[in-house]
């Protein structure tokens, strides 16, 4: 049963898809079932509107969470009306989202639900500190397509990744991508003095400004423009960016590549511990890689072991 | 008029909201929608109430803060009453909520008949405040939730089950229907504890007191609460001030530049409004009387937004506040600095028409600052302004009652103070001089 001792070390496991399709939600189903749950209380929820029966992009069947007796759930009110088993209901959130409000519920026997809980980063944070009261020992939270927000070290405190033929039917693209994220995520805390300068994603600043200072800290998203006016202001001295944590970071890689070519570090306040990487090596277009050569050009790459949950189905 | 309309007045009614330690969205709501008093005895009576509560605070605060903390499970759920009351057949999500608020009441010994509630929708008399359709509501349910687990794609037997819980539901929210009425009496009641709590926390927060209702408005130490959070955290203190008024006698205020005629003009306007929503109000005592309409007219960004030049929203201003009163009723119209947008020739002559216009209204209370010196038979009151002899900026910011109607020539002395081009103001000294001579 890989990492699932590691994930019972944390309070809050978010599980991110690289892509629509790249596996999560099967990921999420492989997680639950080898929980212990006696004298163990889980609760799973997911950020935004998810865990529609069919993918609303592609079209593609999507499997539903199944959670087992005694697990708590998180839902819109819309989609706990559609399907769940058996459940008591513990709270009702006054948070609205586009299908009503959050349901928390604990499953009294075990069945498929559609699940769609807060609604964004700042709202799941809430729904998280609101039901520690019910006595949870692990949160599980099923990350959107482009809400990597979820998985913020502010939200939860480790991740599980899901990459896979959906991303990129070609291996070496698909490594790439994947390798990039799992480099942002290992990046370094920033322990260094307090930065004299700091600076908001929508600022503009000319290079001759940050060229004054060594260490910047960004507040919010460091994107490519602000990357690249770093990059135009390295010299030979040392120069550092501080951002939050790897979710603010939505540069390209080539840029940053460039950056830390010229002597550029990149530095996080918050610090995400990724527990594993799972593959989908089936993409909804028909494409199917090799499974073995993904995991273990992956691994090789990122230096962490990489798992087709699927294909294999370890034991329970 | 409801708390609603005037929360955003330039009076800047607004901060004592935002510091008011609601425990729910709901009682936030309760407030904003609540009307104004206009009638002394029912403004008393909420005084009383609230004299409770900050008897409470002071003497189990331990009490009050684990009332405070399962206020925080208040939610809004008039909707659901609505259902009820019309005769709807509940889901469990709807159970649900009847269920934590009768509790909820219960805990908190709120409202009348809320333990049978509680036990309609508690069969095993649990006392916990989650829910399901409990087995023990029948014997079919359990039976048919037994065979539906045994056999899962049996589809006649789930369809059973769900016909059976659909009964259930019935049943259940019939037997909650004659509840109706004091589920929402109840509800509202939560709210208004939760708005109780938090006005008294915020009187012992703030240092506010609670004001007795009179013929004539008599304040003492009266201060705005926001601009003494600012001079707070300048490490400065405010200075508080007395004013009093009555029907049928027009004031005016004058006095220096800066010398806090408008801060005085929005905190009597707070006041006003403070008392007539049963809030403590920021003074160390007060007499207030109601009025049926309360009129703040004074310059604000808002209006200079809509494109209109600040003497026509101004103007318009005044105007309806003269429309309110010859409306009828008691009312209260504060106007900051008539006509000061213009030159002083006519604006002099606008503002003493304004008092004789609205002079003689018996059941009008007209307060309004000026910098033109007009002569009329109402009160009239300054600012003390600067100290004599203090170096730097010293003001006395108090309001004294005088019988001079004319305005105090201390602008220059102000300027001076500030530092401005000495060059500038000492030519417009001897401007002044020429004049007089």
């Amino acid at each position: 049963m890989p990492f699932i001792g590691e994930i019972l070390k944390h309070r809050s496991v978010s599980i991110v898809g690289l892509a629509k399709n790249a596996g999560k939600t099967e990921c999420l189903n492989y997680i639950i079932r080898r929980l212990p749950t006696d004298y163990f209380n889980v609760a799973v929820t997911s950020i935004g509107i998810d865990g529609e029966t069919t993918d609303q992009v592609t079209g593609t069947a999507k499997p539903e969470i199944t959670v087992r007796e005694g697990m708590f759930f998180a839902t819109s009110e819309k989609h706990f009306r559609q399907k769940r088993p058996l459940s008591e209901l513990y709270d009702v959130s006054e948070e609205n989202t586009a299908l009503g409000r959050v349901v928390t519920a604990k499953a009294l026997q075990e069945g498929k639900v559609l699940l769609s809980g807060p609604s964004s980063a700042v709202a799941m944070k809430r729904w998280m500190d609101s039901v520690q009261g019910f006595g949870i020992d692990l949160i599980l939270v099923d990350g959107a397509l482009s809400r990597l927000s979820t998985a913020s070290p502010a939200v939860s405190e480790a991740m599980v990744l899901s990459t896979g033929a959906a991303l990129s039917a070609n291996v070496r693209d698909l490594v790439n991508k994947t390798a990039f994220l799992v480099e942002l995520i290992g990046l370094p805390l920033y322990m260094g003095p307090e930065p004299e300068l700091r600076i908001s994603s929508f600022a503009s600043p000319e290079p001759a400004l940050l060229k004054q200072h060594r260490v910047v800290e960004v507040e919010g998203a460091l994107t490519d423009r602000l990357l690249q006016v770093a990059r135009q202001a390295l010299d030979d001295d040392e120069f550092s960016l501080v951002v939050g944590d790897f979710t603010k970071i939505f540069c390209s890689q080539e840029l940053y590549r460039a950056y830390v070519r010229r002597g550029g570090r990149l530095f996080v306040r918050m610090k995400s511990q990724l527990l594993a990487v799972c593959v989908n090596p089936v993409a909804p277009n028909g494409i199917v890689l090799d499974s073995d050569t993904l995991c273990r050009s992956l691994s090789e790459r990122i230096g962490l072991p990489v798992y087709d949950i699927v294909k294999n189905d370890y034991e329970v | 008029m409801k708390f609603r309309e005037i929360v955003e007045s330039p009076c800047g009614i607004r901060y004592l909201f935002d510091e008011l330690r609601l425990q729910s969205g709901y009682a936030r709501k309760v407030l904003l929608d609540r009307e104004m008093m206009t009638d002394a005895a029912q403004i008393d009576a909420a005084y009383a109430s609230l004299r409770g509560y900050i008897g409470l605070v002071k003497t189990d605060r331990r009490h009050v803060e684990d009332i405070r903390f399962r206020l925080q499970g208040l939610r809004e759920i008039t909707g659901t009453l609505s259902s009820l009351a019309d005769g709807a057949t509940l889901d469990e999500i709807e159970l649900f909520e009847i269920k934590h608020m009768a509790m909820l009441a219960e805990t908190l010994e709120v409202g009348k008949d809320m333990q049978r509630v509680v036990d309609i929708l508690d069969p095993d008399g649990l006392g916990i405040g989650t829910f399901y359709l409990y087995d023990s509501y029948s014997v079919e349910l359990r039976q048919l939730r037994a065979a539906v687990e045994l056999d899962p794609d049996d589809e006649s037997l789930r369809e059973q089950l769900l016909n059976e819980e659909d009964r259930l539901k019935k049943a259940i929210s019939d037997k909650l229907r004659p509840y109706a009425a004091e589920l929402r009496r109840t509800l509202q009641a939560l709210a208004d504890l939760d708005i109780s709590i938090a006005m008294a926390l915020l009187y012992q927060d703030e240092g506010l007191s609670l004001p007795v209702s009179g013929t004539a408005t008599e304040i003492r130490g009266m201060f705005h609460p926001e601009v003494r959070a600012i001079l707070r955290s300048k490490g400065r203190e405010y200075q508080p001030v007395d004013f009093d008024f009555a029907k049928g006698i027009p004031a005016t205020v004058i006095g220096a530049n800066m010398g806090g005629k408008t801060v005085a003009m929005k905190t009597v306007c707070m006041l006003q409004y403070l008392y007539q929503f049963g809030f403590p109000l920021p003074a160390a005592e007060a007499v207030m009387t109601p009025f049926d309409d309360i009129r703040f007219c004074i310059g604000d960004e808002q209006s200079e937004r809509t494109g209109l030049s600040s003497f026509a929203a101004e103007m318009q201003r005044i105007d309806r506040a003269i429309a309110a009163v010859d409306a009828g009723g008691r009312v209260l119209v504060l106007v900051d600095e008539p006509a000061r947008t213009t030159n002083p020739v006519e604006g002099t002559a606008l503002v003493a028409a304004l008092l004789e216009r609205l002079g003689n209204e018996p059941n009008l209370a007209l307060i309004l600052t000026t910098h033109y010196t007009v002569e009329h038979a109402g009160q009239c009151w300054q600012v003390r302004g600067l100290v004599p002899g203090s170096k730097g900026r010293t003001m006395d910011y108090r309001l004294v009652k005088t019988t001079s109607h004319e305005v105090p020539h201390e602008a220059l002395h102000i300027a001076r103070e500030l530092g401005i081009d000495a060059r500038w103001i000492d030519l417009a000294d001897t401007i002044i001089n020429r004049q007089y001579e």
